[in-house]
């Protein structure tokens, strides 16, 4: 019992290294390695041992973004003040502290992403796994905006609310990467702005009670 | 899908401020112009049409825009609504209540700004911390906090206020033109003198520093009271003080409190500026209402040091010579100083030159009135209304519009502005004021 505890720590500090290394590598060359082979040999280990814990460096690079979006929440989270927030308190916490931790992988992320144009048109495949847990999260946050009436519940449309903020999100990602404002305030601004925008729009509005007037007429018809 | 894009371009769109904001603008400005060619149709029918009705459509129009804005251009509209004198009385009233009105940030930005800057958080700072803002500030917000039974003020920058300072103010530019009758040149000269005073505004190290400097150097006074600032809770977006607890001037007023006590405020308030402008040179030049709160044991509470003018010597001598009574100061002097000051120059004509120097020359004397006896009344309705009508007339005077010339230095603009707010003020109060001047002057 206690030697499987100890291999499982092994196991998970051998699999941190390996990104960690990976990290590294493209940061002190501004690209990913040649190829497995080169930088396991730079590390000193075996290939298949590598294939133990990742199958390519996409692998490598989803877990990077992953540790980002678990960081992320643990660190909203253990704020005291969060459980007392509003859906969209809750949400623009998320981006807020989603930015902090992306400032610790600044380099790495620009690197990797400056040269990519859009993130909307062309979702990078390592964001896979980034995607799952940010659509957990604000299923979560549309649920419970949904219960205390912040966001609206209309059929059809509302089933789309996660993907229209999985649109903000990469929107977000996208302009912190060209952001050079100091300290990043800009992109601060426009998340501030963009929340605000997509909970008004998901909030009842005057379309709401449009729809409802248009569908009385139609039915008392 | 379809939707989803939909929904997408139309978030792409927002944080493009400055784009957003420009359109905005020239909304506005193109409203106003409507409103010009209105007001000269109707009037072609209606000849007795008012400039007032003009100027009140106007203000409605350009006060909608600017609300809707942050920051610079919330500024401006504020310094436009402290110089009584130079606009026209329809567009105070808009334009004061561009003061109250800028929307609130969120909570979560309030707590990302703290980690930002002070590496805490509020709750980890203070026993208890407002949610929402108590008020607004030009470029940020207050929020209460209390600690160990004490309260304290926290005011918050809007991020983003200083990038935008310049941006913005290119784009009040048309609008000032129209406004304030200036042409280009003559607008450029005193908005670099504005952009460096925001600028300034802009950085809370700063403020603090200055805020103490100040409150120390006036601290002899009496009747006054300044609240301790806290450098170790405070940033370049953040300034922590005490809270002070009491009644702006014209909540005051509504408690009719006694001559007594009317003129002693008032006196405060004049001390307090006479010591800065003629002792430190250094002057609070922001006397907004909202920056002076009267106490529960009658002091007076003054806060907002954001706004300081550091007067430079050559300007102060030439400048404050002019407050000497007429028959003090010989024709010769008083022509020195307006080519130095830059009330007259070499191109102009010497019709220019002659017309120019009365201008200046009445205005100077009404202006200089209060200085020019040992105490002066400011409660005095008739006094104000001479300011406004003669504002009114050299602003419609032909001769002064066509002219091309920028006049007056920029330091003044930040001087004249301050006199305006203390006259408006100590008029607001009603007070009997012992007009204390330097020693220099008198002689």
């Amino acid at each position: 019992m206690e030697n499987q505890e100890e291999n499982k720590v092994e196991l998970k500090d051998r699999r941190t290294e390996i990104v960690e290394a990976y990290v590294h590598y493209v940061l002190e060359h501004g690209r990913e390695p040649v190829s497995v082979f080169k930088f396991v040999k730079s590390l000193g280990m075996k290939e298949e041992e590598f294939y133990e814990y990742f199958t390519s460096f996409a692998s490598i690079k989803s877990a990077v973004w992953e540790k980002i979006i678990d960081d992320t929440v643990r660190g909203m989270e253990s704020q005291e003040v969060y459980q007392e927030y509003s859906a969209r308190e809750k949400m623009l916490s998320f981006y807020f502290t989603l930015v902090e931790e992306l400032k610790k992988h600044r380099s790495y992320l620009l690197s990797m992403y400056e040269g990519h144009l859009s993130f909307k048109r062309n979702v990078p495949m390592e964001l896979k796994g980034f995607k799952e847990k940010f659509k957990a999260f604000s299923a979560d946050v549309i649920l419970e905006g949904k219960e205390n009436e912040e966001i609206a519940d209309r059929s059809f449309i509302s089933d789309r609310y996660e993907d229209a903020l999985w649109l903000e999100t990469l929107f977000i990602l996208q302009y912190w990467l060209k952001d050079t404002s100091p300290g990043f305030e800009k992109t601060d601004v426009a998340i501030e702005k963009s929340v605000s925008l997509a909970f008004d729009l998901m909030g009842k509005s005057a379309l709401d009670s449009f729809l409802d007037l248009a569908k009385f007429i139609y039915q008392s018809k | 899908m379809s939707d989803k894009s939909e929904n997408y371009r139309e978030q792409e769109h927002i944080p493009t401020s400055k784009v957003q904001r420009a359109t905005k603008f020239f909304k506005t400005g193109a409203k106003v112009g409507g409103n010009y060619v209105k007001h000269y149709a109707k009037k072609m029918v209606n000849p007795n049409l008012t400039k007032e009705d003009l100027h009140a459509s106007n203000a409605e129009d350009i006060y909608s825009s600017l609300s809707e804005l942050k920051g610079s251009a919330l500024k401006v509209a504020q310094m436009m609504s402290m110089d009584k004198n130079i606009l026209p009385r329809a567009y105070q009233d808009k334009f004061m209540m561009a003061q109250y009105s800028a929307p609130p940030l969120s909570y979560p930005l309030v707590v990302r700004t703290f980690q930002k800057s002070l590496g805490t958080t509020p709750e980890a700072l203070f026993e208890s911390f407002t949610k929402s803002a108590v008020n607004a500030a030009s470029m940020g917000q207050v929020h209460q906090a209390e600690k160990e039974g004490k309260k304290y003020a926290v005011k918050i920058q809007y991020p983003g206020v200083a990038e935008s300072v310049s941006s913005d103010l290119k784009m009040v530019r048309p609008f000032a033109y129209r406004l304030l009758n200036m042409n280009e040149k003559e607008l450029d000269h005193y908005m670099e003198e504005v952009e460096e005073r925001l600028l300034e505004e802009t950085d809370y190290v700063l403020e603090v520093q200055r805020s103490e400097e100040i409150s120390q150097a006036c601290s002899h006074i009496p009747d006054l009271y300044f609240p301790n600032y806290y450098p170790e809770w405070s940033s370049d977006r953040i300034i922590t003080m005490d809270w002070i607890d009491g009644k702006h001037i014209k909540e005051w007023m509504l408690t009719n409190p006694s001559q007594e006590e009317r003129d002693r405020i008032g006196q405060a308030l004049w001390d307090f500026y006479n010591h800065q402008i003629h002792n430190l040179k250094k002057v609070h030049a922001d006397p907004h209402p909202g920056n002076f709160i009267i106490q529960k044991d009658g002091k007076l509470g003054i806060i907002d040091f954001g706004c300081v003018k550091v007067i430079p010597e050559d300007f102060y001598q030439g400048y404050f010579s002019l407050i000497k009574s007429d028959l003090l100061i010989k024709e010769e002097e008083l022509d020195k100083i307006f080519f130095d000051l830059g009330f007259i120059s070499y191109k102009d004509t010497e019709d220019e030159q002659k017309y120019f120097k009365g201008v200046f020359r009445a205005m100077i004397s009404l202006l200089g009135r209060p200085f020019h006896s040992e105490s002066f009344d400011f409660a005095d309705e008739s006094y104000f209304m001479e300011i406004f009508e003669m504002g009114d007339r050299i602003g419609n005077d032909k001769m002064f519009k066509k002219s091309r010339q920028a006049r007056g230095s920029r330091h003044g603009l930040y001087i004249n502005r301050t006199y305006f707010g203390i006259y408006n003020l100590l008029h607001q109060l009603g007070a009997n004021i012992k007009t204390t001047k330097p020693e220099w002057l008198v002689k």
